[in-house]
């Protein structure tokens, strides 16, 4: 296959899930941040609600790193 | 937790009061509600007390707050006899003493800021003034303009200037914030008419500091250019009169402080005791093993005829009960990563002895790597040996020291040294496996850990279920079975495992999906899709780790890669630095999330109450609002 297009296939697996990553999460880190000016005692529960979102940037790593491992054959 | 009741004459309630104060474990129930028991009243004395008391209390913490006295607990014990006329006095007059200091300081700030703003301006017109300050025809005008009126200026000085000819002059200098500054020098008949012609050009004008608006701009200007030197000395002198003041005051504060909060505390449960013409009554939570000694102290301070009985468990609902978290010692430091959460409910599973294995093995999982375990070990021994115990520093030492042991154990098994180090040098061979190379291999470990972290989280919610809900329960244990049995069926698949076995696993997935929709129904299923779905998640301790790994390889490749060696040593030594603040900061927030999310998310359940007993130096009075000084 052509490498071109693996490595374009990476690229947008990682970076087209950490953008979507980082939008979500700065929406959440943003509405948390007001909530532990509120309510310090919420902070586990923030906690989660910002990690959420980063198993698409993780997943989105994984299928990059498989392409150029397994396909690539790096 | 055991609920127990006191009952005894009313004349010694006070005595048993005090007596359970003094132990210090007992948390006041709410009023028992049976047909002639009613709430106990203070009195008319007590209340007019408490009233001054609270009058006091605020005093006191408004003075340490403005005094900046570092709070300290002061046993109540320690005070020999209550002297609440003279506290009061003294807190009365600390806080007067201490809020004049600090108005005379803010004061003294703001005079500095609002001439520093206008410095540079003054320095550059005072030439000016002083030569028009000789002649008798002409005079000087300072004023200033805010950023939003910059536009009309122009347009007024044309006027002005077309007015009073070569008479008039004007010079502007901008401020820091955007405001203008403008020197006006023009003939001293016309003085008295500028404020209608500023009016007129829509010229709004900022005051000059009040203490000098009134005088010529010739004796203004030296005199405001010397205050801003006196200043800083005035307030260095105000700051050493307060901490004089709470050098002089603080401890007598702190000890009326406790002293009265005790009172207060006091008042407060006698309110939460019970009692009928001639009986009170007190109920409450403690833990079992106090019940013995609260008995025991009851019995000395008040005598035989108070009783102490503990109340049958099948009288009380765990739902009332108040929670307290009790671990071994080595577990205990972990409780505070259960504290981010809501209590667990009375009576379900603590979460803390399975965090204190798996969050150190998680962290340790990712960052694995011998030379960062050791960093991170010397540091927690470091900040252990500093801070003070129960501070939030010694507890995260704590757990940093059990997850610097699994980091290095794990740099043993991944033959990792600060990276590559060791293998490049020394030839070290992973005994595990080469997380740089073998990342499917290192994925398949990440995905195995989440299998066992997620069916040992069903099984625990199967056992919490199981006590009163067995469907549920079932449901729960159903899940876990085929979990599993989804794993055998794809490494079977995979070859991993005898491809016999694949055909088994299939067949009796197919048998368990019908008991799994009867105890849970069709959200069941969809329940176990999340559940795989969580699995997976646990494959960030792959991806944390090998990002981790790849960064100190890169770091140890700028030793090279730059010209000179000392060069690229320094960079590569930040480079670690930058890696291991990562390595330590995303491990454990990626460890917390796997197990408030994945794991804690199959059995955990919150809503549990707070166990807060009375006694000395508790909340239970009134909270008093705290105003902050200017």
């Amino acid at each position: 296959m052509n490498i071109m297009w693996i490595a374009i296939g990476a690229a947008a697996a990682i970076g087209l899930t950490a953008l979507a990553t980082a939008w979500a999460q700065s929406r959440i880190g943003a509405a948390g941040a007001a909530v532990l000016a509120e309510k310090p005692e919420l902070a586990g529960t923030v906690i989660i609600l910002v990690a959420i979102p980063e198993t698409m940037v993780i997943l989105g790593f994984i299928v990059a790193l498989s392409l150029i491992l397994r396909i690539g054959g790096g | 937790m055991s609920r127990v009741r006191i009952i005894g004459p009313k004349d010694r309630v006070d005595a048993a009061l005090r007596a359970v104060q003094d132990l210090g474990q007992l948390q006041l129930a709410e009023l028992p509600d049976r047909a002639g028991v009613g709430p106990a009243r203070l009195g008319p004395a007590r209340e007019r007390r408490r009233r001054q008391l609270t009058r006091l209390l605020e005093d006191v913490r408004d003075a340490l707050h403005s005094l900046s006295v570092a709070p300290q607990r002061v046993a109540p014990a320690t005070i020999a006899t209550p002297d609440f006329a003279r506290w009061a006095r003294l807190a009365r007059r600390t806080r007067r003493e201490a809020r004049t200091l600090l108005d005379r300081q803010t004061a003294l700030r703001d005079e500095r800021a609002l001439i520093a703003r206008y410095r540079e301006f003054l320095l550059a017109v005072l030439p000016a003034i002083r030569k028009v300050d000789g002649s008798k025809r002409l005079t000087s005008h300072a004023v200033v303009v805010p950023a939003s009126a910059r536009g009309a200026v122009d347009g007024l000085a044309s006027a002005l200037r077309a007015e009073l000819g070569a008479e008039f002059t004007m010079s502007a200098h901008p401020l820091p914030g955007g405001d203008v500054a403008i020197l006006l020098i023009l003939p001293s008949e016309f003085s008295n008419r500028l404020d209608a012609r500023l009016a007129e050009a829509r010229v709004p004008e900022v005051p000059l500091p009040d203490a000098y608006r009134s005088l010529p701009l010739a004796e203004a200007v030296p005199q405001m250019l010397a205050r801003l030197l006196a200043i800083p000395a005035e307030v260095e002198e105000c700051e050493r009169n307060l901490a004089a003041l709470g050098k002089a005051r603080g401890g007598e504060m702190r000890k009326a402080q406790a002293a009265v909060e005790d009172w207060l505390a006091a008042a407060s449960a006698r309110e939460r005791t019970a009692e009928t013409g001639h009986a009170f009554t007190i109920e409450g939570w403690l833990p079992a093993r106090s019940v013995g000694p609260l008995e025991q102290r009851v019995r000395e301070a008040a005598g035989a005829t108070v009783i102490i009985e503990t109340i049958a468990r099948e009288d009380w609902g765990a739902e009332d009960a108040p929670v307290v978290l009790s671990n071994p010692r080595l577990f205990r430091p972990f409780e505070k990563l259960i504290a981010l959460l809501p209590l667990p409910h009375y009576g379900t599973i603590d979460p803390t002895p399975f965090v204190a294995v798996f969050f150190p093995l998680m962290f340790g999982m990712m960052l694995g790597d011998v030379g960062y375990g050791i960093v991170l070990a010397a540091l927690a021994l470091i900040v252990r040996a500093r801070a003070k115990p129960g501070s939030l520093a010694r507890t995260g030492a704590e757990i940093a020291g059990p997850c610097a042991a699994f980091t290095i154990v794990f740099g043993v098994l991944y033959g990792e040294f600060f990276g590559d180090i060791a293998r490049r040098t020394l030839g070290v061979r992973p005994l595990l496996l080469d997380r740089e190379q073998a990342v499917f291999a290192t994925l398949a470990a990440a995905v195995g850990l989440g299998v066992v972290h997620v069916v040992l989280g069903l099984v625990l919610g199967a056992v919490t279920a199981g006590r009163k809900d067995p469907k549920r329960a079932l449901g729960r244990g159903m899940s876990a079975v085929m979990v599993l049995l989804i794993v055998a069926a794809l490494l079977a698949a995979f070859k991993v495992l005898p491809a016999r076995l694949f055909t088994p696993a299939v067949i009796l997935l197919l048998v368990t999906f019908p008991v799994l929709v009867f105890a849970e129904g069709v959200l069941g299923m969809i329940e176990l899709m999340t559940t795989l779905g969580n699995v997976l998640s646990y494959a960030r301790v792959m991806a944390i780790g090998t990002a981790s790994v790849i960064l100190a390889v890169v770091a140890n490749k700028m030793v090279g890669a730059v010209g000179s060696t000392a060069v690229g040593l320094l960079f590569a030594l930040l480079f670690h630095l930058v890696n291991f603040a990562i390595g330590v900061f995303g491990p454990a927030i990626q460890a917390l999330r796997l197990h408030y999310v994945e794991f804690f998310g199959k059995f955990y359940s919150p809503g549990g109450r707070p166990y807060e007993p009375f006694g000395h130096g508790t909340a239970l009075a009134v909270p008093l609002t705290q105003e902050k000084p200017a």
